[in-house]
Order: structure tokens, then C-alpha cells, then sequence
């Protein structure tokens, strides 16, 4: 039964701050109801939104007769891209993608038309009403099809974004020295995130020249951007304020911009507040998803069991508009490897379009599809060589003593990637599964990742946070900064810094959800660096604070500025922990001396250098190392998967706040293990043919394994006191480890993802014990009944 | 967000329940709710005027000459946490324990789930190994319609639309001295809980006290337009000693009469696989114990 | 225009009185008309839990509930989990502590349905699970809020 359990390496020498574990500051609220979501926030006079969408995935935009929704009683305003005063256009990064189509459409859900309406019974009614003519085009579903010559364009110009390299090495030297060569081709489906709150925001104009937004999202400087450029208005003109937001996982990082630009233009043009939830249907299909990918792979080792080259070629499913698939396909391009010494590496990852779901941010970012690659090919190539994985992965790790990446970055000592490895394995073999009955395997899989923490160089630009600390009068602290707290438990690791460094108590500090009017833009709240970057600014933030703090402490302790140190909520010598005054004293020292209490704090990475042609050179600031290890019983017959326990073994750092910590390794082990068993995307002819909970399965309490972590603090990350991200690394390896589970208790190979209960018996071929059963139907019916499947392949 | 209904009409006898269904042609009836609702909200139902069977003291079980009756109003949960239930129907007890989720257990009812008639509805098998049969009522008169005969299609039925499940009739069950009853609800999905059944088995064998299949009902759920009794299967069985042979037989009968198709859920082809699955692992523990 | 409805419910321990229109759900009831905004729209199909309220007692998402068929029935949202003195149920406290709070969108229906499985006094853990599986949560893994479950049936066991 589900379970924690945990255990942790205290830091060397037990220096560093004792991490937090006082209740999350934003616990209460939501535990009693209270807290106030965007769907819970609604003004005198405010209009419901409602989106006109496109049911087919490519077509020409023949006409919108906009009439009858307009007739419609309580409706106030349909819009086109007529009616947009600015740019129509939303994408984050390249501006291929517009608010609502002109002439082409190019996905299921591309926006044709914007609705406002008194209720939204009657923007639902407006949206029936409208009349669209559309001639279907040719459309392209699958990323590799997409690049034949041929293939219908998505856009003009192409179907291919952008191709990514690592080259390192002399591959033909190497693979004249491997004696066991392994090929194969992955085919990794998509993921949705199936945050609980689905996507939402409120837009309140103040005339035509500035409006307020309020939304659930990860990066409200992206919004106001997006906003900014729709409406022709200076960003200074655009206010955005994070609402409580439920649950993000990437899916709030872009995306959010889209929905916000169209509440705002209908807000521009009625004058009234307008608030636009999306139905859960409407989420599912149009908002951004895990890149559906395809991963070939070539890699050799050689007899003494050590890795020669590796080649990887990678499609990425991008949709119809790049959103952030090239920062994704970055990410993926220098991941593919692992934590792996690898003599001889190209990596080519194609970034494609086509006409299906939108590809975009979700939790590990392109990682986890390659590091499901990496990981199996790591067993194949362990098998074909006689060899156990987790020896064949001994022979391989990177340690202290090798350890260049495969994008030639030279890791800082120390590489814990060998000890996460061999801890989680000991602790796996502690227990191990046993079979509950006739037809169940039992099976343990091991996945490694090599995590770069932060963003990648290609978006070093937005790698900087800002952070104000306000000290009250009456020594309360208000702390407010740029990242976004989704669930992952930001505010309660910023609050555990900021406490820390001002020696008070956590609860005396508050800290604030993100408002563009007050911070400066911090970049996106992704790439597990929320944490990190927000408390470096705190810290910053305290720094300049403590100049005009420490003087009038001293002053009140008779001793100098340097003397001075803050704990428990004290101001004291230090050394002489008698001679104090409280920290409330001092703030209310400088109230009466108009000193200003307030600070403004500032983090950026430091530069590197990066080679995008070859993929050498700095990819990422720091790096973090995981080892999971899964244990399975799989119902071979039905080809049902249970994950019964993983042990997670994480490089962490430090530890900023126990429970948070805890709380993401669980929701990302979660998640990752839905993505590797439940979680299909049905996509037929660009369309999500199962946009519900009903037929979208995420895990319930039911499916939740035992987990037990352990944190090994070595600091060494770039975050408050060496810590290190913990939001990604947390999923990238549980679908590999998975995998590799279910292959060892089934003796066969699987290289599709996810692990459906077809797939596995269609895998077992005449292995399966009514294999008999499906020959007689096929002598009955004809072979369109058998199973469409892989030829699956037999385990060496 | 409001259903967008105009009328809901809330009866305080079946009586007049059925007289308000008559005079409202297009009127859909409704109890728990947790299907239709789903379906007026995604258009694929359209209703001017619901008429709510909540208040019309439909809900519970008794016991009587005709066997365990339960109204059509009955929760899941009531069901499956039926000592009655449990102990001479297991099945059914089971099943009812595997609808959705515990929420919509407390919610949803014996009648809504048969009247939506989905080809995967769980109560359905059990019902259909029980030999129950539905009570329904009209501004016509009552009728009892065999549960096997209810189910005339995916979301169709024999019931007038102007008709309403009162009851479900579990004829009483006997054993025979030195017989030993088995039953069991099995259902695939690729969840463990909350899921739409792949495939469902509902099965009852009695075993003699020679070792041979003395009763035997099977029926099966999402493999077929309706659920449906497995019969040549249970001919199979009938008078055998579960031997491999006859378990195998068994199987291939089960597989030559379900008609399953491809959908979102599963390939018609898993189905197959996973029903045999089913069958053979209850007769396998039948045999055994 | 559709009739409007009357709804007489007892409402967190209050007697109240709507009239609604006939297609309303209990769920915008509450939201809507009572301003109770704890309770939380996650799906519309009562497939994700976070609309669930006790319905004379028992857990139902209250986004398949047609308002007008509550008509006296007594109704129990997040905001009425808690005792009249103000304490928080136990439920929502071992929530706080055990750390089964993350995004927040799924706890107020996690934590009625908590409440239904301790005052069950269901002992088993699986058991626990099962009856919590109609809540999906996305961030918590459900480990912490298992935890918790497990500690508030304690927590009530040695009251009782």
C-alpha cells in the first residue's frame, strides 16, 4: 500500500541552514476553501468569454457569419482577427502562431472567433450560432511523414523548424572498437498535464489604455507580453497578477498567454471585465502537451562492457506552431545521453511541424522521452552483452573521476550520479514484489538522469530574478518576487529563505504572489528554478536590507555593524548570543528614523558559452543527478502494470524545505509513472478523441506506489545554501525506470510508450497463453482482427 | 454552468411520474443523474423537461416471496454495501462496488445505470446471471421484462420513453446439499479504479458434490452492442468437471460469440483476449477450489 | 424563460432558501447563488472529485446534482467541514501537517471526502484509497494526503 518513507544524508559537517518544514503558508487557506482561484473571482458587470474554434486540423478559412451568434440575447461582442488593434499574434517566442486565423487554419482548436456574453450560458449559445465555412486541406500527422518530400506544409516554408546537434567525437573510431551495436526506434506519446484547475483568467480594462490580468499561470511577464503586443499597449500599460493557480506541470507556462490575450481583447473592445475559463474538453485539446516523439537509436559498447558511441536522431511532434519546441528540442538534444561517458556521440533532434495536438513545456521539458530512450537502449545493450544493467550502468555512470558530459562540461566534483545509483539499487533489494497469482510477473527497472538545472544557454537571456523585501514596523516581512508559486511549494521554500536570513520565524514573512508592477521580470517560473532563483534574489534583497539594518542594530546593541547577527528572531553580537534585541525593536528603530525599510534583490546565472552547431560548450549553469528504481508486478495476461514502490535517490543540494521537497518527488514519480502506463493521448486526424478524465487516465489514490526517498545534501547547486532543483528531475527518470521494470518481468523488449495493456500482450506474441485465441479469430475473420502490433522482439 | 433544460418536474409518486412523462412527449426521466447529466451537458442528450424520480420512494431493498427486490432508485453504494446483496449475489455486490467512484456510488442508481444501457454497464452482468427481472411502469400498467430481454442496443432499451424501472426482481437462489456456489464480478480496465470496463465477466457456477458444473451463468459486458449472457460457453460447462480441456473449450465457445469493437477504450482484439482472460482465470479458481 | 425553481436546503448547518433556474446545478448553487466558492469546477463530468460536497451525508460531485433535486436535503461543503466553534476538521488539520496540500485546487474536494472516509472509520489502507480514488490530485502523488487520511482515523479513533 501507498506509503512514505524516507531518509536523508545530513549535510557534511552539519553546516548550512536547517531546512524548513513549518506548514506551507498557503496550507490553510486552500485546506478550509478559501483561497480564491481565478474562477472564483468575478466583478459587477463582468462578461463571460467563450471561444469559436476549428473542429478540423487543416483548412481554408472560407467564412465566419457572425450574425446570428451576435442576435444572440446577452451576448455583447463577437470578434475576429479584424478586431484585434495590435499584432495577431501569440507566439512566445517566434510569431508563427496567430490569436484567432485569418485565412488558414492549421490544428483542431485553432480560434476563428471570440465571444463575451452576460452569462455563460449564453456565450456557449453564441458560439453554436456562428457559422463557419472551412475546406479542408491536406493535413501531416506524424513528424517523420512530415519531413518526406511531399508532405503537406503546415506552413510555407517547410515542415522541418530547426534540427539541434551534439557532436563529440570520432563515432567511426569508436564503432570500430564496439562489439555489440544496438539499433532501435522509440515511438513516445505525448502527455497531458491535467492540472485540476483548468486554464483560466480575468482581464479588467480601464479604458483602452491599460488593463489588469489575472490568471492562473507560471509566467506572468509572458502574459503581459502576449497582451501587450495584442492590444498595441506598452507593457507598462499591462498588469499582470498571478492568481492561486492549480497546478501548472508547464502546461501554464506559454500557453496562459493565449487564453489571456483573447479575454483581453474582448475586454478591450466592451469595456467591461471579462472572465475566460476553459471546459476541461477545451483544455485538453487545445492547450500545449508533452511532445509526442520519435527516437532513433544507434549505440555500441564494447566487450569489457563500456560504452563506445552513441547516435540518436529525434523527431519532435511540434504541432502547428512552435510555441517553445525549440527550447524544448534544446533540452532533449543534450539529454540524450544521460549520465553516461560516452566517447563518441551525434545527436540530431528535428524539430517538426505537423497538424496535430500543440507540443509545448511539460515537466522535464524533451528529457523524459529521451531518457526513456536512453535508459532502454541501456538495457538492450546490458542484455546483448551478458551483462546485469545496473553493472552494465557501474561500468558507465559519470563519477568523480570521469566526468564530461556529453556536450563536454566537465562536471564539478561531486558527480553523485555512481551514488545514486548504488543507493537506490541497496535500497530497492531490501524488499522486493512477489507475484499475487497465475499470469503476474514481477520486474525491477532502473532509470538514471543527468539533470541540467536551469534554463539552457539558448534562453541564458531570461535567467535573472528579482526579489523586494519590505521590513514592517513591527518586524514583519512582505517578500515579493518574480517566480510563481503552482502548487510545487514556492512560497513556502522563498518564506523558509527569506526567515532564514533575517533570523525570523517563517511565519512572520509573507510572501506574494507575483505582480508585474511591482518586481522586474524574473523570466518563467520552469526548469526547477523557481526556488532557486527567487531565494538568491531574496538573498540579495536581505543584503541590501542589512546595510541600513545592521548599523541601527548596532547601534541599539553597542557593538559595530559587523558584529551583528540575525536568529530567532534577534538581532545579537555574535559570539554573544545574551547581548540581543529583537528584531521588531530595530524595525521599529527605523520606522522612527525614516531609514527606508524596503530592498530590492537581484540573481542572474553567470554567462557561458555554448556551441549550438556541435552542442558543446555550457549548456546549463549546474547540474543535479537521480537515480529511480521501479518495482513492478504486471498482470502479463492482461497486460496490466502495477507500479507497487519506487525508491528515488536524489542530488539535491540542500534542502530548502523538507515537505515541498518531498511533495514534488511524489507528484513527479506519480505523474511520470502515468505518462509510462495510463496516460494516452488518442489523437485521429489532429483531434483528441478522449479530452476527459473518463478515457485520459491519471493515476488515482489507488495506483499511488510506495516511495521512498532519499536526498543526498552535497550542495553544490547554484540555489540558497548549494541547492538544487527538484521539479523536473522528479519525473524524467520513473517512466524509464518503469519500462525497464516491466521488460525485466515480461523477459521482452518495449518500445512504445505508454505501456498499454494491448501493447503488452500484443509484445508477449506466441508467448502468451491465448495467443491460440486470436490465431482461431483471425482463421474466423480475417486478419484485420489480430493485433496491430510491433513485432515484438525477443529477449537475448 | 446552467443544463440547458427548461422544466424539471419533480413527482411525488411513480404514478405520477409516468403520467407527467406521458403528457410531456420528449421529457426524459432522471435519478442519480451522473450519466445524464454528463450527456446534456455535451449535447449528445437533448431534453426540454426532466422529470426527477428522486422523491418517489424508489430507493431500497426488500426482501419477498419473488426473491430480493431493490428499487431502481437504490445507490450504489447501498447496494454494494448490502448484507443481502453481498451474501446471494455477490456479483452484483461487487460490481456495484466498481462503478466510478465512491461520489458516484453514492449517487448514481441500479435504474440509471441499466436505463443508459451502455454496453459497459457493470450491473448489468450480474443482474443478467441472476435472472433478474424489471418492474416498469407507465400510464399503461406495470410490466416485468426478463433482464436478458431488457437491453435492445448502445443506449437503447425496451423501455417505453414514457415508462419507468420501478424495481429489480433477484429470483431467490437454492443449493443443493453438498453444492458449492461460486460468483464472481471481474472487470479490465487500464486503471485500477474509476474506469469504463474493457471487458466485464459476471459469472456463477455451482459445483456439485461429484466435482461436476451443476448450475453455470456467465455474462459479459463491453464486448457486445448489449450485455449479454455467454450461452454457448455456459453449454460448454454444463455437467463437466473443469478440466484443462474443458476450461480451453470453454474459452473458445466465450470467444466465438462476443462481437466487441475498436474504440478510444481498446482494440476489439484485446477484448477478446481479456475476456477469455476472465473466464479462464474464475473457472481455473473454481476448479481449484 | 425557464420556471425558476425553489431549493430549500440546510446549508452548513444554516437553513437556506434559492430560487434557481430548473437546468442548475448544486454545484453553481453553491458556488453561484450561495457564494461558496471553496467548492471547485474541475471537469463538469464528475470524473476529477473536486466538486464533492456531502449530500445527506455521503459524498457527490456536485457537478452531476441538479439543484432542484435537493430540494431538503442538507448539503455540507469545505467551508462547513469545520466545527461551529471554528476548528478546523481533523481532516483538514493532518492535511496541513502531513503535507497533503500543494496546488489546492483538489483539496477541498479531497478534504470532504476525507472527512466521509474517517467518519466511516475505514481502517484499511487500500480500502482508504479506493474510496479516494474519485479525487484526483496531480501534484501530491497521493502519498502526503494518504498519510493524513490515515492520521486523522487515528486522531478519531482515540476521541471515540
Amino acid at each position: 500500500m501507498a506509503r512514505r518513507e524516507r531518509t536523508s544524508v545530513p549535510p557534511p559537517g552539519g553546516a548550512g541552514p536547517s531546512p524548513g518544514h513549518h506548514p506551507r503558508p498557503d496550507a490553510w487557506g486552500k485546506v478550509l476553501g478559501r483561497t480564491r482561484y481565478v474562477g472564483d473571482l468575478s466583478l459587477p458587470g463582468m462578461l463571460h468569454a467563450a471561444l469559436v474554434v476549428s473542429p478540423v486540423a487543416s483548412a481554408r478559412l472560407r467564412s465566419l457569419q457572425l450574425a446570428a451568434a451576435r442576435s444572440v440575447p446577452d451576448v455583447v461582442a463577437v470578434l475576429t482577427a479584424a478586431d484585434i488593434p495590435g499584432a495577431n499574434s501569440v507566439g512566445v517566442i517566434f510569431p508563427d502562431q496567430p490569436l484567432l486565423a485569418v485565412d488558414r487554419v492549421r490544428m483542431v482548436g485553432e480560434r476563428l472567433a471570440l465571444v463575451a456574453a452576460r452569462s455563460p450560458e449564453a456565450a456557449a449559445a453564441a458560439v453554436r450560432a456562428v457559422q463557419v465555412q472551412l475546406e479542408p486541406l491536406p493535413a501531416v500527422h506524424d513528424p517523420v511523414a512530415a519531413l518526406a518530400p511531399g508532405a503537406p506544409l503546415v506552413h510555407e516554408g517547410g515542415n522541418l523548424i530547426r534540427t539541434f546537434h551534439v557532436v563529440r567525437g570520432d563515432v567511426a573510431r569508436q564503432e570500430s572498437r564496439a562489439t555489440v551495436v544496438f539499433e532501435g526506434e522509440y515511438r513516445i506519446g505525448g502527455q497531458e498535464h491535467a492540472y485540476l484547475e483548468p486554464q483560466g483568467c480575468l482581464v479588467v480594462p480601464e479604458g483602452r489604455q491599460r488593463c489588469t490580468v489575472y490568471a492562473s499561470c507560471q509566467c506572468p511577464f509572458y502574459v503581459q507580453q502576449a497582451v501587450a503586443r495584442v492590444l498595441g499597449l506598452p507593457l507598462a500599460a499591462v498588469r499582470v497578477i498571478q492568481t492561486p493557480t492549480g497546478g501548472g506541470f508547464g502546461g501554464k507556462e506559454d500557453y496562459p498567454s493565449e487564453p489571456a490575450a483573447c479575454a483581453a481583447l474582448l475586454a478591450w473592445h466592451t469595456g467591461s471585465p471579462v472572465r475566460l475559463l476553459y471546459p476541461r474538453e477545451l483544455d485538453m485539446q487545445l492547450s500545449s502537451k508533452r511532445h509526442a516523439m520519435v527516437v532513433r537509436h544507434r549505440w555500441g559498447a564494447d566487450g569489457k562492457g563500456r560504452l563506445r558511441f552513441a547516435e540518436v536522431e529525434t523527431f519532435m511532434d511540434a504541432g502547428a506552431y512552435i510555441g517553445l519546441s525549440t527550447v524544448v528540442a534544446e533540452r532533449a538534444n543534450v539529454s540524450a545521453i544521460g549520465p553516461y561517458h560516452v566517447p563518441a556521440v551525434r545527436v540530431r533532434t528535428h524539430v517538426v511541424y505537423t497538424n496535430n495536438l500543440f507540443g509545448g513545456a511539460f515537466r522535464g521539458f524533451g528529457a523524459p522521452q529521451v531518457t526513456f530512450a536512453g535508459e532502454a537502449t541501456m538495457d538492450a545493450l546490458a542484455r546483448r552483452l551478458g551483462l546485469d544493467p545496473v553493472e552494465f550502468r557501474r561500468r558507465n555512470v559519470l563519477d568523480d573521476r570521469r566526468r564530461t558530459t556529453c556536450t563536454g562540461t566537465k562536471l564539478p566534483r561531486p558527480v553523485l550520479a555512481r551514488q545514486c545509483l548504488e543507493r537506490a539499487v541497496e535500497a530497492a533489494a531490501r524488499t522486493t514484489p512477489t507475484p499475487p497469482g497465475r499470469g503476474h510477473a514481477v520486474g525491477t527497472g532502473v532509470g538514471l538522469v543527468l539533470y541540467g538545472c536551469n534554463l539552457h544557454h539558448g534562453g541564458q537571456r531570461l535567467d535573472r530574478s528579482s526579489a523586494v523585501v519590505l521590513l514592517q514596523g513591527d518586524g514583519s516581512v512582505v517578500v515579493r518576487v518574480g517566480l510563481t508559486e503552482m502548487g510545487q511549494g514556492l512560497l513556502a521554500a522563498v518564506q523558509a529563505v527569506a526567515a532564514q536570513a533575517l533570523g525570523v520565524p517563517p511565519q512572520a514573512v509573507e510572501v506574494c504572489l507575483p505582480d508585474t508592477s511591482t518586481v522586474a521580470d524574473s523570466g518563467p517560473t520552469v526548469a526547477s528554478r523557481g526556488a532557486l532563483v527567487a531565494g538568491r534574489a531574496v538573498l540579495d534583497a536581505v543584503r541590501r536590507l542589512r546595510r541600513r539594518f545592521d548599523p541601527v542594530a548596532a547601534q541599539l546593541l553597542g557593538c559595530g555593524p559587523r558584529q551583528v547577527e540575525l536568529a530567532g528572531g534577534y538581532a545579537r553580537v555574535r559570539g554573544e548570543p545574551a547581548r540581543a534585541v529583537p528584531i521588531a525593536e530595530v524595525a521599529a528603530e527605523m520606522a522612527a528614523r525614516r531609514i527606508e525599510p524596503i530592498a530590492t534583490g537581484w540573481y542572474r546565472s553567470r554567462p557561458r558559452r555554448f556551441d549550438a552547431a556541435t552542442g558543446q560548450g555550457g549548456a546549463y549553469d549546474f547540474y543535479a543527478t537521480a537515480c529511480h528504481v521501479a518495482q513492478v508486478v504486471v498482470d502479463a495476461e492482461l497486460g496490466l502494470v502495477r507500479v507497487v514502490r519506487v525508491v528515488a535517490v536524489h542530488d539535491v543540494g540542500r534542502v530548502l524545505h523538507r515537505p515541498a521537497l518531498e511533495g514534488q518527488i511524489h507528484g513527479g514519480i506519480v505523474q511520470g509513472m502515468g505518462w509510462a502506463v495510463t496516460e494516452r493521448l488518442a489523437v485521429a486526424q489532429g483531434r483528441l478523441e478522449n479530452p476527459s478524465f473518463t478515457d485520459y487516465l491519471i493515476p488515482t489514490a489507488s495506483d499511488a506506489p510506495l516511495v521512498e526517498i532519499e536526498a543526498i545534501e552535497a550542495a553544490g547547486g547554484h540555489g540558497p545554501w548549494g541547492s538544487k532543483g527538484i521539479g523536473e528531475p522528479s519525473l524524467i527518470p520513473t517512466a524509464a525506470a518503469v519500462r525497464n521494470a516491466v521488460c525485466d518481468a515480461l523477459g521482452i523488449e518495449l518500445f512504445e510508450l505508454p505501456l498499454s495493456p494491448p501493447a503488452l500482450v500484443a509484445a508477449q506474441g506466441r508467448r502468451h497463453p491465448f495467443a491460440w485465441l486470436l490465431d482461431r479469430s483471425a482463421e474466423r475473420d480475417g486478419p484485420a482482427q489480430a493485433p496491430a502490433a510491433p513485432s515484438p522482439v525477443e529477449a537475448g | 454552468m446552467d443544463l440547458p433544460i427548461r422544466r424539471l418536474l419533480r413527482p411525488r409518486d411513480p404514478q405520477e411520474a409516468v403520467e407527467l412523462l406521458a403528457r410531456h412527449p420528449g421529457a426524459l426521466p432522471v435519478a442519480g443523474g451522473t450519466d445524464l447529466v454528463v450527456q446534456l451537458r455535451r449535447g449528445k442528450l437533448a431534453a426540454d423537461t426532466l422529470v426527477d424520480l428522486g422523491g418517489l420512494g424508489l430507493a431500497g431493498i426488500a426482501e419477498g416471496a419473488e426473491g430480493l427486490e431493490i428499487g431502481a432508485a437504490t445507490t450504489m453504494d447501498t447496494i454494494a454495501a448490502d448484507a443481502r446483496v453481498r451474501a446471494g449475489w455477490p456479483a452484483l455486490a461487487q460490481a456495484a462496488s466498481q462503478v466510478g467512484a465512491w461520489p458516484i456510488q453514492c449517487r448514481a442508481t441500479l435504474g440509471g445505470n441499466l436505463a443508459n444501457a451502455s454496453p459497459a454497464a457493470d450491473t448489468a452482468p450480474p443482474l443478467l446471471i441472476a435472472d433478474a427481472r424489471l418492474r416498469l411502469l407507465s400510464c399503461r400498467g406495470s410490466r416485468t421484462v426478463p433482464a436478458a430481454e431488457f437491453f435492445a442496443g448502445p443506449g437503447r432499451t425496451v423501455r417505453a420513453p414514457d415508462e419507468i424501472i420501478l424495481s429489480v426482481l433477484l429470483p431467490p437462489r437454492r443449493l443443493g446439499p453438498h453444492a458449492t456456489a461460486h460468483e464472481r464480478f471481474a472487470k479490465v480496465g487500464p486503471r485500477r479504479e474509476q474506469i469504463i470496463s474493457v471487458v466485464s465477466l459476471a459469472a456463477r457456477i455451482v459445483v456439485q458434490s461429484d466435482g461436476s458444473v451443476g448450475e453455470v451463468a456467465l455474462a459479459v459486458g463491453s464486448v457486445a452492442p448489449t450485455p449479454r449472457r455467454a450461452r454457448r460457453a455456459e453449454e460448454v460447462l454444463e455437467g463437466c468437471r473443469l478440466t484443462g480441456a474443458v476450461r480451453r473449450e470453454a474459452v473458445a465457445a466465450l470467444e466465438e460469440e462476443l462481437a466487441p469493437i475498436d474504440d478510444v477504450r481498446a482494440p476489439a482484439w484485446y477484448r477478446r483476449v481479456a475476456a477469455a482472460v476472465l473466464l479462464d482465470r474464475f473457472l481455473a479458481e473454481v476448479a481449484g477450489g | 424563460m425557464a420556471e425558476g425553481v425553489r431549493v430549500r436546503l440546510r446549508l452548513n448547518g444554516e437553513d437556506r432558501e434559492f430560487w434557481v433556474p430548473p437546468g442548475r446545478r448544486l454545484l453553481d448553487l453553491v458556488r453561484e447563488d450561495a457564494g461558496l466558492t471553496g467548492t471547485k469546477e474541475g471537469c463538469g463530468a464528475g470524473e476529477c472529485g473536486a466538486c464533492t460536497v456531502l449530500l445527506n451525508g455521503r459524498p457527490v460531485t456536485s457537478c452531476l446534482v441538479l439543484a432542484a433535486s435537493c430540494d431538503g436535503a442538507e448539503v455540507v461543503t469545505v467551508e462547513g467541514l469545520a466545527a461551529a466553534t471554528g476548528e478546523p476538521h481533523p481532516v483538514q488539520r493532518a492535511f496541513v501537517e502531513a503535507g497533503g496540500v500543494q496546488c489546492g485546487f483538489c483539496t477541498p474536494g479531497v478534504a470532504v471526502s476525507g472527512a466521509a472516509i474517517v467518519a466511516r472509520g475505514v481502517r484499511d489502507a487500500a480500502e482508504r484509497a479506493r474510496l479516494l480514488s474519485g479525487n484526483l490530485c496531480r501534484c501530491t502523488g497521493y502519498l502526503a494526503v494518504l498519510e493524513a487520511l490515515e492520521r486523522a482515523g487515528e486522531a478519531s479513533d482515540g476521541e471515540a
